[in-house]
């Protein structure tokens, strides 16, 4: 035994006193601030750029809405070889992905997962000379002048399809597949009940997490508890949606779409959607990018675009069978009163009934995506932090 | 202890003769380049040229940046590994790698949410090392106590460790200022693994080198090591011998424990800086694989983890060059792995 503690002191002394004597330097990865480049704009004349992607591209969901967004981008831009990588992980392995292309010519990277944030200020610290923008997620503190993210107001078209389920619905249940309690999601989530409570103030919404972008056991497991508890419409904030719409078209239910249009898997129970249309913002980000006047531009911030600012990138998907020109109506006028208002707009309530933002009152971009609760007629509770 | 029997003078690793070692190199040539040759076919017949597809690789995994983070990915790999070699030994199968080293990244976390400044790094690794080995110790004692098999206790007890690391960063240590996604807060810059100056390597690799050295010495050089290969070899005659086989297997799989719960937390001291989903991205499962390829040879692991590393890196090219789907190198992965362990089936004596 006395051999054993042996070996296991020397290893820990081996440890300990590599770590005070070798020479070392302090591990600043993605906090250094990046040189003041007295160089070329970030992104000027980049003969390529890079796409990192979470998912598969072909996952009938966000990662192929990415995708073709690349692709129209290599036809705006024929010049430009257009670099794209899937399945790349939320962790450190982007980084080194993301190196890689810029290794190969790109410099401007288009980093669309949300986990990407982390990975992507990291790579944008290591190269001033790159354009890194991120997708969806919102950086907090300094913008780097060479980075910045981009999203569409995606609670909208949602809040409009909330307002189709909610006149479809015949148990006043709907269920929500989401991934992860970010505020994003709980936009939807919210905006969704919001809608369909607009017109039916009895609504319920049962929200699931499967803590997971795309993990499609968990998505079933998800649509099958949602359908026992009587829900009949079911919308999903997840990467690959075809899971829980197959399973929601095999029970007779309804299906909200999202990402993408699915109705070819869900031709009875289909009503409407959101869905990407990414190659406009893709192309005007690069064209800034070409251009070198990336810094200080709309884009070297958290830039978001919605109903009340110009083309929100997150469209209406279009109609199923099943929905009647009264809800068509209905979501028409929603959409008109979005150009000057909010699914937000006060009064609203969170669960426990308090009022959150009073009436009269329309909260900015900035405020709703920072929303941490859920309104009031959302069955399901977040995490406590 | 009272060990009746003594040390072997010789080893089987000593005194090779150049002759069997350039046989050896030979062979593994020949592996793979089989494994390689299969592959090309593959790229063939999804209408890729494979000799551009090849050639992007290899040039892809000798740039500067790309030979950092082949190390990089590999420090996590060889301490993986060693968990499935000195467990191995004894003849025991430790698939709970991937548990381990995530139970060994919380308790590294842990010291580093509680404990301020430089101080927190060795805190870090030996709260690791010892969390590792406390995953590793339950699938031991369920072994020692109930009898049930490790294999199977070590890799369920992989999801148990990822709840309770989801349940962590979902709730109680969930970053307050960060975005909303479940993460822990960030290190600090003077928590985590310092870089080998003039470099993106952190210091991770020279820990993972002495931990393998050392297991090397242990195996090769000690009564201990000799002991645990009798355990391996014939329990029941161990048991005859006088060893206190209970113990032998209950330390081996402690230390085992402690080299994933060690690699937990020196990846997150050294790459990631906080617990997210997906922390591990498999490297558990990739070491296990690493240390079968090696047979359980400590040093041949070592270089096993740095192939495995090197494919992965490489394998970019094949999505960034040629266009091919993200699990390709996937297949060629595979690939290696069946045309190296079927030789050395082979080879056996």
């Amino acid at each position: 035994m006395r051999t054993i503690f042996a070996g296991a002191a020397l290893t820990a002394l081996a440890v300990l006193s590599t770590l005070t004597t070798a020479a070392c330097s302090a591990n600043t990865a993605g906090t250094a601030a990046p040189a003041v480049s007295g160089g070329a704009a970030p992104g000027k004349d980049s003969p390529a750029v890079g796409f990192v992607f979470v998912g598969p591209k072909d996952d009938y969901g966000y990662n192929q809405a990415a995708y073709q967004g690349s692709q129209e981008v290599a036809k705006v831009f024929p010049q430009l070889k257009v670099i794209t990588a899937e399945n790349v992980p939320e962790d450190d392995n982007a980084a080194r992905v993301m190196n890689s292309m810029i290794a190969k010519g790109a410099r401007i990277i288009f980093a669309t997962s949300y986990g990407h944030l982390d990975a992507a200020l990291k790579v944008a610290a290591e190269h001033p000379d790159v354009v890194v923008v991120q997708q969806g997620n919102l950086i907090t503190g300094t913008t780097p002048p060479n980075a910045g993210t981009f999203f569409g107001t995606v609670y909208e078209p949602v809040y409009l399809a909330g307002i189709a389920a909610g006149k479809a619905t015949k148990t006043g249940k709907l269920g929500y597949v989401y991934a992860f309690p970010i505020s994003q999601t709980i936009d939807n989530i919210d905006a969704f009940e919001l809608g369909a409570r607009s017109v039916n103030p009895t609504v319920k919404t049962y929200a699931v997490s499967t803590s997971s972008w795309c993990d499609p056991a968990k998505q079933a497991e998800a649509a099958a508890n949602l359908l026992k508890q009587g829900v009949d419409v079911i919308t999903q904030h997840q990467d690959c949606t075809a899971t829980v719409i197959k399973a929601t078209e095999a029970a007779g239910a309804m299906t909200v779409g999202y990402h993408a249009d699915a109705s070819g898997i869900a031709p009875k129970g289909w009503l409407t959607g959101s869905q990407w249309n990414w190659g406009p913002l893709y192309s005007d980000i690069v064209r800034t990018a070409l251009a070198g006047t990336f810094t200080g531009s709309k884009y070297n911030a958290n830039f978001r675009v919605g109903y009340k600012t110009g083309d929100n990138p997150f469209v209406q998907s279009p109609y199923g069978p099943g929905v009647d020109e009264e809800t068509k109506k209905l979501v028409d006028a929603a959409k008109e009163k979005l150009r000057n208002s909010s699914p937000f707009a006060g009064p609203v309530r969170d669960q426990d009934g308090k009022v959150r933002v009073p009436e009269g009152t329309t909260p900015d971009y900035e405020t709703i995506e920072k929303i941490d609760y859920f309104v009031e007629g959302v069955v399901g509770s977040l995490p406590k932090s | 202890m009272t060990a009746t029997l003594t040390q072997p003078v010789a080893t089987e690793h000593t005194g090779i003769p150049l002759r069997t070692a350039l046989r050896t190199a030979a062979r593994w040539t020949g592996a793979l380049a089989g494994a390689v040759a299969l592959f090309a076919v593959l790229l063939l017949a999804k209408g890729v040229d494979p000799v551009a597809a090849l050639t992007g690789m290899i040039a892809q995994a000798f740039t500067g940046p790309s030979l950092e983070q082949i190390v990089i990915k590999a420090t996590p790999l060889i301490l993986g590994a060693m968990a499935v070699v000195l467990p191995a030994r004894a003849g025991l199968t430790n698939v709970g790698g991937e548990g381990q080293i995530l139970i060994g990244a919380v308790a590294g976390a842990g010291v580093g949410l509680a404990v301020p400044g430089p101080a927190a790094l060795p805190l870090m690794l030996l709260a690791g090392a010892a969390g590792g080995a406390l995953w590793a110790g339950v699938a031991a004692a369920m072994r020692l106590v109930v009898g049930v098999n490790e294999a199977v206790t070590t890799l369920l007890l992989n999801y148990v460790a990822l709840d309770i690391m989801l349940y962590l960063i979902y709730e109680p240590w969930k970053d307050p200022h960060g975005s909303g996604q479940p993460a822990t807060r960030p290190l600090e810059i003077a928590q985590r693994m310092p870089l080998v100056s003039g470099t993106a390597i952190h210091m991770g690799i020279v820990v993972a080198l002495l931990v393998a050295v050392a297991v090397w010495l242990v195996l090769r050089g000690t009564s201990f090591g000799f002991h645990l290969s009798v355990v391996g070899g014939n329990p029941e005659a161990a048991r005859r011998a006088g060893l206190p086989v209970a113990r032998l297997i209950l330390a081996a799989m402690l230390l085992g424990g402690a080299f994933a719960g060690l690699a937990g937390a020196v990846h997150l001291a050294g790459v990631e800086f906080k617990l997210r989903p997906g922390l591990t991205t498999n490297i558990g499962y990739i070491a296990f694989l690493a240390a079968w390829l090696a047979r359980h040879r400590p040093l041949p692991a070592v270089g096993a983890a740095l192939l495995l590393a090197a494919v992965t890196v490489a394998g970019d090219s094949l999505q960034l060059d040629s266009g091919l789907p993200a699990a390709t190198v996937n297949v060629l992965m595979g690939l290696v792995l069946l045309a190296v362990l079927g030789w050395s089936r082979h080879a056996r004596r």
